[in-house]
Parts: structure tokens; C-alpha cells; sequence
């Protein structure tokens, strides 16, 4: 397994947001992390790559504690992106360069347009002047510049129209395909949990209450009503 | 007395005015008028004090008291982040001690009271609002882009890296004033010192020559002092975990 998340809780102001919270990540491929609206899924995502400390409870990344492991290094190897795009001031190209640079590393900004399903013309484009589904395009782009082995995904889709919702989704199928990534997405969406596949956990009320195969998880997130 | 009797004249006709046309700025005008009066007189007593006290270190303790008001009062405005009041404290006495160091070594200004103090004021009083102008558009703005700098966190930036445009925008923010000052200086209005200069009797040409003075050390100091404040800023935005970091509320007199 890549993260084992032990007995972990998480306040946020006076209220516990994640109780208890314990699983573990499969090497690669999909693993799902499914529940309805506040039920703390990104509050959950945000221990992964550590942007926030658990109150209580361990993570484990690759069998070390991630408080051992520098923050930095830990964030390079396991991308993230958030539920609105997140451009920073400068061109497509800067921002898909933006990690690699932090290293003195250059990238291959054509490639990663590709596979993200843009045209090499946006490199010289404001990342600002994107569409939101562009936009999103090119964080996961900006993300998988790292080539990182963890890629966080907080309900990429949500704010984006069918067409670009389902080319993340054909995004997200090929990478666990060529690469050995593991990808962990966030959805609220029975439909979207199926189309993904993989397996996960179904979190309420911010306990685990269930964890299974995506198909399960949606059927269970129908029920309880998300 | 008699005079500033007759000119608190011009204020009680402002509330009359205010009172008769409904604008709700009478208890704020009588207010203002005797603060004014109590804070200027007071000040004045303890200034004609300093000046009679032989030795510089009294100027000096005056000064850093200055300095010490300025920053509580920069941290009771912006609050909402811990080390407001340090952050501040430290970028003034920098900003301070290199300008006025600087003018005092070339014989430029001298270290009797008359020059001292009031120049020590206005680079204080300046510092304190430009610096203030900073910390809220920073923080708003890191409020507004926490997840731009969270992004960028996450791409392995260290915290000043991630924050770095929105330093870039406060300081800009805080110092283009400063130099539009520079840029109408004259034009628009007669600056403070000028004025205070042909009043007590100097010639036009001297008084100019003092107003560039103080003009080139208040934006200098403000400069100085700002520069210094974004170099510390990212130690007080984010913890050793490199997570960023705000206290949930203001809490005002937590230092
Ligand atoms: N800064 C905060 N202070 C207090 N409570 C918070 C804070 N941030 C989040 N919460 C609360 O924590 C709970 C979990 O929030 P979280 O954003 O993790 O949910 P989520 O499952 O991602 O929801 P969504 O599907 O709407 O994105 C919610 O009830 C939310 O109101
Ligand atoms: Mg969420």
C-alpha cells in the first residue's frame, strides 16, 4: 500500500470533521473516496500531501510516518488538484513549469499538453484567460509535471460541462493505464463513482463507513442519500 | 487659549451643520475635536519636557516608545495573524535606524531634540501606515488566493515562493502612494514641513530644501521598512510544516 491512514481525527475550528479515520491506499490505480456534501472528504484529501496536521492518529506513507518526511519532498511526489482551478499569475507553460522549476528541472510542456487532451498552442497563453475546463486540464498537467507516484484529485469535474467532465474522466482511465500512479479522487456523484471504477471508502459524517468496490460505494452513497 | 477657543468655533458650526442636515457625524466631530486637543496639548508638554532633558538617550527612549504605540496599534488593525506586533516593531526600528543613522552620520540632520524628534515622528507615523497597508492587503489577499498558495505549496514551492506575487502586490500596494507623494510634490498641496517652515519665519527656498529632506527619508524609511516586513512575513504565514497558517479569529490582545 502507498498511504495507511491510522485512527486519524481532524477538528476544523470548535467541530470534529474526521473521527477516527482508518484505511489503507492500494499501490496504483483508482481508490476512491466517496461521500455526501461536508461529509470531509477534502478536509481528508488535505492529510495526504500534508497541507494540513490530523489532531489525532498516524499517516503512513510508503510504511513511514509522513511527519518524518520532508513536507516538500512528500508534496512533489504527491500532487494534488483542487476542486476550482488554481492558476498562477503567468502563461500555461510557466505554470506546468512551475514544480520542475523549484528543482532546476525543465519539462517537456508539449507532452503533458497532449496527454492532458490541450493543444500545444495554450502554451504561450495567460493561464487566467483558460476556460474553467481548460484550466483544470492544465493543473492536472501541472500536477503530473512532477511525475509524481500520487495524484489527489478533490472533485476535479465539479465545476466543469459534461464534455470536459468526461475527458478528465478518459484523463484519468489512461493514466492508471500507461502509469503506475495511484490516483486518489474525491467524488459526491453516484454516477461519476461508477464511471471511475476502482475501489474506496464511503465516508459520513466524517467516519468510514464503508469501503468496497466503486459500483458498492455508489450504490451505498445512494442510500444513505448523497 | 483665547485663539484656539475662537478657531473650535469652526468645528461647533461643521456640527451645527451636520446636525441640522442629518449627516450623523456630530458625536464623531465633538469627538475628534477634544481628542485632538488633549492628544496635541499633551504631546506638546511632553515634548517641551524632552527638549529640556539633556542627552540623546531620552530623544531615543522617545522614540522607540513611538515605535513601540505604532506597531500595537498596526496589530490591533490588521490582528488576525500572530506576530503583527513583533513583525511590525522590528521592520520600523530597522527602517528607522538605517535613515536616521544615515542622516545623523553625514551631519545632514543633527541630534538636538528640535531636529530629532520630529523627524523621528514622521518616519514613524508614515512607516506605521504604509506598513498597515500592507499586512491587510497580504492577508486579505491570502485569505481571497489561499488556494493559489496552497497550489503552489503543493508543486514543492518552499512558503516564500508560494507567496511570493502576493508579497509582490502588497508592497506595491504600500509604496506607490509614497512615490505618487513624491511625484505631486508641491503641485497639489504644500507639504506639512514646508508649511511649518515659512510659518515660523524660514525663506521659501529653505523650506523646500527641508521638505525634499524629509520627503527622501520618509520614503526611504517606509522603503526600507516594508522591504524588511516582506522578508519576515512567510515565517508568520506559515508554521514549520510549511501549512498555512491563520489564527481562526482576530484575537486582538494576544501579542
Ligand atoms: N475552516 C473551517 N472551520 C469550521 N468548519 C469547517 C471549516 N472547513 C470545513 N469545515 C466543515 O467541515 C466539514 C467537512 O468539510 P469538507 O470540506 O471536508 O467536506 P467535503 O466532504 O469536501 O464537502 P464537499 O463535497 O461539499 O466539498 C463541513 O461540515 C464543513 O462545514
Ligand atoms: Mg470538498
Amino acid at each position: 500500500m502507498v498511504f495507511a491512514f491510522k485512527d486519524v481525527s481532524k477538528n476544523r475550528g470548535e467541530k470534529t470533521v474526521l473521527r477516527g479515520v482508518s484505511f489503507e491506499t492500494p499501490e496504483s490505480g483508482v481508490f476512491m473516496i466517496v461521500g455526501p456534501s461536508g461529509s470531509g472528504k477534502s478536509t481528508l484529501l488535505r492529510l495526504f500531501n500534508r497541507l494540513d496536521e490530523p489532531d489525532r492518529g498516524t499517516i503512513l506513507y510508503r510504511g513511514r510516518d509522513i511527519r518524518s518526511i520532508n513536507p516538500r519532498r512528500l508534496r512533489r511526489e504527491v500532487g494534488i488538484v483542487f476542486q476550482t482551478p488554481a492558476p498562477l499569475p503567468g502563461t500555461v507553460e510557466e505554470n506546468i513549469g512551475f514544480g520542475p522549476k523549484q528543482l532546476g528541472n525543465d519539462v517537456d510542456v508539449a507532452g503533458l499538453l497532449r496527454q492532458v487532451g490541450l493543444s500545444v498552442d495554450f502554451a504561450g497563453v495567460m493561464a487566467d484567460e483558460l476556460s474553467v475546463g481548460e484550466a483544470q486540464r492544465m493543473m492536472i498537467a501541472r500536477a503530473l509535471a512532477l511525475r509524481p507516484s500520487v495524484l489527489l484529485l478533490d472533485e476535479p469535474t465539479s465545476a466543469l460541462d459534461p464534455a470536459s467532465v468526461r475527458a478528465i474522466e478518459t484523463l484519468v482511465h489512461n493514466l492508471v493505464r500507461k502509469d503506475e500512479i495511484l490516483i486518489v479522487f474525491v467524488s459526491h456523484l453516484t454516477e461519476q463513482v461508477r464511471r471511475i471504477g476502482g475501489e474506496g471508502i464511503l465516508i459520513d459524517s466524517g467516519r468510514v463507513i464503508y469501503r468496497d468496490g466503486a459500483d458498492k460505494l455508489a450504490d451505498m452513497l445512494e442510500r444513505i442519500g448523497g | 487659549m483665547l485663539d484656539i477657543a475662537l478657531s473650535s468655533v469652526l468645528i461647533a458650526v461643521a456640527i451645527i451643520l451636520s446636525t441640522v442636515l442629518q449627516m450623523g457625524l456630530r458625536k464623531s466631530l465633538l469627538i475628534g475635536m477634544v481628542r485632538s486637543f488633549v492628544q496635541l496639548i499633551a504631546v506638546g508638554y511632553i515634548i517641551h519636557f524632552i527638549f529640556q532633558l539633556e542627552g540623546i538617550v531620552y530623544q531615543i527612549l522617545l522614540l522607540v516608545a513611538m515605535s513601540v504605540v505604532a506597531s500595537f496599534t498596526a496589530h490591533r488593525q490588521v490582528g488576525g495573524i500572530r506576530g503583527v506586533f513583533i513583525i511590525t516593531w522590528v521592520s520600523i526600528i530597522a527602517g528607522s535606524i538605517l535613515t536616521l543613522g544615515f542622516l545623523i552620520a553625514f551631519g545632514v540632520i543633527d541630534t538636538t531634540p528640535r531636529y530629532f524628534i520630529p523627524f523621528g515622528g514622521m518616519i514613524i507615523g508614515n512607516t506605521m501606515n504604509s506598513i498597515i497597508i500592507a499586512l491587510e492587503r497580504l492577508i486579505s489577499q491570502t485569505r481571497d488566493r489561499r488556494h493559489i498558495v496552497e497550489s503552489a505549496l503543493s508543486l514543492g514551492a518552499s512558503p516564500r515562493r508560494a507567496i511570493h506575487h502576493l508579497l509582490k502586490s502588497a508592497v506595491r500596494a504600500s509604496l506607490i502612494p509614497r512615490i505618487n507623494m513624491l511625484k505631486i510634490a508641491g503641485i497639489i498641496q504644500l507639504p506639512g514641513a514646508f508649511m511649518g517652515m515659512l510659518i515660523a519665519g524660514a525663506s521659501p527656498i529653505e523650506a523646500a530644501k527641508l521638505q525634499i529632506i524629509v520627503m527622501y527619508m520618509i520614503v526611504g524609511c517606509v522603503s526600507i521598512s516594508i522591504m524588511v516586513l516582506s522578508f519576515l512575513m512567510p515565517r508568520f504565514l506559515f508554521n514549520k510544516n510549511e501549512q498555512l497558517v491563520f489564527t481562526e479569529e482576530k484575537n486582538i490582545l494576544k501579542l
